[in-house]
């Protein structure tokens, strides 16, 4: 089976309430779609079609090689029989079933005698073993996310599809649950759709991101490019912040020193010592050619190549590498004035203050 | 809460409470139980209780059996005329009892197209205990419904969507899903339809008649019994009072311990 | 606020007022009447021309009637379609001196269809007979008549029964209904079925005959008016009333 067949593919065009969805996408084995937009764009009507759960006016939904949905055909799968894995935004867990009970729903195809024990060790490699028993009542927000995940996965999947996977967490969980996603999305294997509407979400679980609103797909490509390169002002809007990894240490006077990965160092005044993403936006970068005295608030500065020049409106984006891929915004007089082109070399700074610190 | 309003809002509760349990308390109260128990051994008192149970327990199944996918189908489909079909169900709700017996014989009663097929097939409805059935069927089948498509409606729609995502058909989603995350409340409306169909009296009488062992129910035999022997009529009425405040008990029970407090 | 407490006050007071000593009819007195379902067309058509009160009637089992008695409530004269109960009220108290105001027949009744034509046809198993209750006037009635026939005779009658009615209207609401093929009522009531149903007369050797008593309730509000309608029964426009619906003289 080539790439393309194992992969998701996706093409629905069909009125759904006010909105006159339009979307054409493809997941392969292995890759991570996150669908980004505002509520309301229609993100949620992608997945429940690829489910199986909204009919489509107009469409064609295939996977693995099935053809789930082809109106032109008449080919409409009940959602029953398509092997997707779905994760609500609410996990939508059975409140009158215990936690392994749960996941052993899916298993009906299974033997009866097998169904417990595989339910089991699914959710042991979870880490929720000794949850097992437990009512979905009365467990965390995190771990009924993981019994759904468990669930979901239980059939083997040909497709995973998330809704908003870490919104309905709190901060504190939101990061491990993003690392432990990340690994999951790894190990199936399958292609994963993922909906959010936070962009740094989506940056962060997603292979490439689409950005969605009113229906229509308006950019897709890696984060960074959307960041460095939006289409639109709005997908300039939307891919506001810029994300970076790496390992942090506490510094003098209550800072948080972050060594990036690639290269480079910076000081937030926020944050817990460990793995780390920052976060800047890019109108709070400003741009120096090499050299020239840094402005003397800003603590942080990061030699950088300049991939991408765009101008976006009034405003002009620039792609930097640190090596890490950054966005700076400025004004077009201040662009010009720089002379920025790509290939070219500059400093980036911006303040400590700036300088969000998300635990990863 | 002080002064008068406070004072004024506990003589209304006492007055509510006194009005209220004084007549049940008073059946119990005014013959020595001793009495009432004789009374209850006497031959038609027995086949009025076991009418009772017979025929409310084949309307509740007939109700339970019919009426869930039918609430079902209502509460989770929305097509036209829905909210028509529903009051004409619940319909037979507010109609008084003789109403409902009129509009009983009016539709399958001896003179009519159907009572006559019914006959020719071999099942007696008028003066006969499926006759029974029927008039408590009718009166108490809309008190359940009400209730299994509030129950119904309440049911999170992700939680079908999930189960089918998760394999299972729509019936498999309807019995493992749908039942279990309705039951309190398919139970409510049980519990309502129950005591609806145990107190049924004048569409019985109208319909099926009066007679014991037959068509006799517990409230027609109190009804017969009341004005020649007194005591038999507390006996059966103490029973009814028994069995109602078990229903209520028990619905309560099976919806929480939080309800109990309730 | 304060005028909702006068309503209330208003409300109240006024839904105390006896029936009794709040007049209607410009003055004239009311008087309640429990009366056997059987006197049900006749009373009502003569009850709101009766001179000297108001009358609101109430109709009934006249062993029910009689029972509410028992219990006190406040009705000013009882009409029952046997002499039994009023005498056994007049012995406890309850009600005065009991006079027989009229008489009524004990029939067969049948669909004026029906394939029922006689007596000896319901000795025969498969008939569907429906019956008055043990207790109610009729059905005592019905089960002296029969008892004349002689024991076995009775019985296999009787073994037809399909049904045991609290009130001789449910008797004739069955008949009309076609849900059974005979009944026993009394004549009046097949007269106002206005030919829906045929009375088949009984032999006069199995004493068919009802005698209706009355007497004035002795907890009366309004003991005179009370009697005067008594009175009336005996001899005055119900009693003419009756006459015309298929009573007896007594």
């Amino acid at each position: 089976m080539t790439a393309r067949a194992a992969g998701l593919s996706i093409d629905a065009r069909t009125p759904v309430g006010d909105l006159r969805l339009d979307v054409a996408l493809e997941v392969a084995a292995g890759e991570c779609v996150a669908l980004a937009g505002p509520s309301g764009a229609g993100k949620t009507s992608v997945l429940r079609i690829v489910a199986g759960l909204l009919e489509a006016a107009h469409g064609r939904v295939a996977c693995a090689g099935e053809i789930w949905l082809d109106t032109d055909r008449r080919i409409g799968v009940p959602a029953e029989r398509r092997r997707c894995g779905y994760l609500f935004q609410e996990y939508a867990l059975f409140g009158h079933l215990s936690a392994w009970r749960n996941v052993a729903y899916a298993l009906h195809e299974a033997p009866r005698a097998q169904r417990e024990p595989r339910a089991r060790e699914l959710l042991a490699r979870f880490g929720l073993a000794d949850r097992a028993g437990a009512r979905p009542g009365t467990l965390s927000g995190g771990e009924r996310q993981r019994v759904a995940l468990a669930r979901a996965l239980a059939r083997r999947p040909a497709a995973l599809l998330l809704d908003e996977p870490l919104s309905a967490l709190d901060a504190r969980t939101r990061a491990a649950a993003a690392r432990e996603l990340a690994g999951v999305i790894r190990d199936a294997g399958v292609p994963v759709l993922l909906v959010t509407h936070d962009f740094t979400e989506a940056a962060l679980l997603g292979d490439r991101v689409a950005v969605i609103d009113k229906g229509r797909v308006l950019q897709e490509g890696s984060a960074s490019a959307l960041a460095a390169a939006p289409a639109t002002a709005f997908v300039a809007d939307f891919t506001g912040a810029v994300v970076l990894t790496g390992e942090a240490r506490r510094g003098d006077g209550g800072t948080l020193v972050v060594t990036l990965a690639g290269g480079g160092e910076i000081t937030a005044l926020e944050g817990e010592p460990g793995a780390v993403a920052v976060s800047v936006y890019p109108w709070e970068i400003a741009l120096a050619r090499p050299g020239e005295a840094a402005h003397d608030s800003a603590r942080n500065h990061l030699a950088v190549d300049v991939l991408s020049v765009t101008a976006v409106g009034s405003r002009v984006r620039v792609g930097l590498a640190a090596p890490q891929p950054l966005t700076a915004e400025l004004s077009e007089a201040s662009a010009r004035e720089l002379e920025l082109a790509p290939g070219g070399r500059a400093v980036a700074s911006f303040k400590a203050a700036a300088t969000r610190v998300l635990p990863l | 809460m002080s002064g008068w309003f406070g004072v004024l809002l506990a003589v209304a509760l006492a007055a509510a409470l006194t009005f209220l349990t004084l007549p049940v308390v008073a059946i119990f109260a005014q013959q020595p139980p001793g009495d009432l128990v004789s009374a209850l051994g006497e031959e038609g008192a027995l086949d009025a209780l076991w009418l009772s149970l017979r025929t409310t327990a084949a309307a509740v199944l007939l109700i339970l059996v019919v009426g869930t996918p039918a609430a079902y189908l209502l509460a989770t489909r929305r097509f036209r005329g829905r909210a028509g079909l529903v009051t004409l169900i619940e319909l037979p709700l507010v109609l008084p009892p003789a109403v409902a017996g009129i509009a009983l014989l009016a539709a399958v009663g001896p003179s009519t197209l159907l009572g006559r097929a019914a006959q020719d097939a071999g099942l007696q409805l008028t003066l006969a205990t499926a006759g029974v059935v029927v008039a408590l069927t009718f009166v108490a089948a809309p008190f359940y419904l009400r209730q299994a498509i509030a129950a119904f409606e309440a049911v999170d729609a992700t939680l079908l969507d999930a189960s089918r995502t998760l394999g299972a058909s729509p019936a498999r989603t309807f019995a493992r899903v749908a039942i279990p995350t309705a039951l309190p409340g398919l139970v409510a409306g049980t519990a309502l339809a129950l005591g609806r169909a145990l107190g049924e009296f004048g569409a019985t009488l109208m319909f099926a008649g009066s007679f014991q062992g037959v068509t006799q129910t517990v409230p027609l035999a109190i009804y017969d019994r009341f004005a020649t022997d007194f005591t038999a009529a507390l006996a059966l009425s103490a029973v009814l009072v028994a069995v109602s405040a078990a229903i209520l008990l028990s619905v309560k029970l099976v919806r929480g311990p939080d309800a109990v407090a309730r | 606020m304060r005028r909702l407490f006068a309503l209330v006050a208003l409300l109240a007071v006024a839904g105390c007022g006896d029936d009794a000593t709040v007049s209607g009819d410009g003055g004239k007195p009311q008087i309640v009447v429990s009366a056997a379902s059987s006197m049900k067309e006749a009373l009502t058509a003569c009850a709101p021309n009766f001179p000297d009160a108001g009358v609101r009637l109430q109709f009934a089992g006249s062993d029910e009637l009689a029972a509410q008695i028992r219990q006190g409530v406040p009705v000013d004269v009882f009409a029952a379609a046997n002499t039994k109960l009023p005498d056994a009220l007049a012995q406890e108290g309850k009600l005065g001196e009991p006079v027989t105001f009229a008489t009524n027949r004990l029939v067969l009744a049948v669909p004026a269809d029906g394939k029922v034509d006689s007596l000896r046809a319901l000795e025969r198993p498969g008939v569907t007979l429906v019956v008055g209750a043990e207790g109610v006037p009729v059905g005592d009635y019905t089960r002296a008549v029969l008892a004349h026939l002689g024991p076995d005779r009775s019985k296999a009658v009787l073994a037809n029964v399909r049904s045991n009615e609290p009130d001789v209207k449910g008797i004739v609401g069955k008949l009309t209904q076609g849900a059974a093929d005979a009944g026993f009522v009394y004549a009046s009531d097949v007269k106002a079925t206005n030919g829906d149903l045929r009375a088949i007369e009984l032999p006069a050797e199995l004493k068919p005959t009802a005698t209706y008593g009355a007497g004035v309730v002795k907890a009366a509000k309004q003991p005179d008016a009370a009697e005067a309608f008594v009175d009336d029964l005996l001899a005055g426009g119900c009693h003419k009333a009756l006459l015309g619906a298929g009573f007896g003289e007594p």
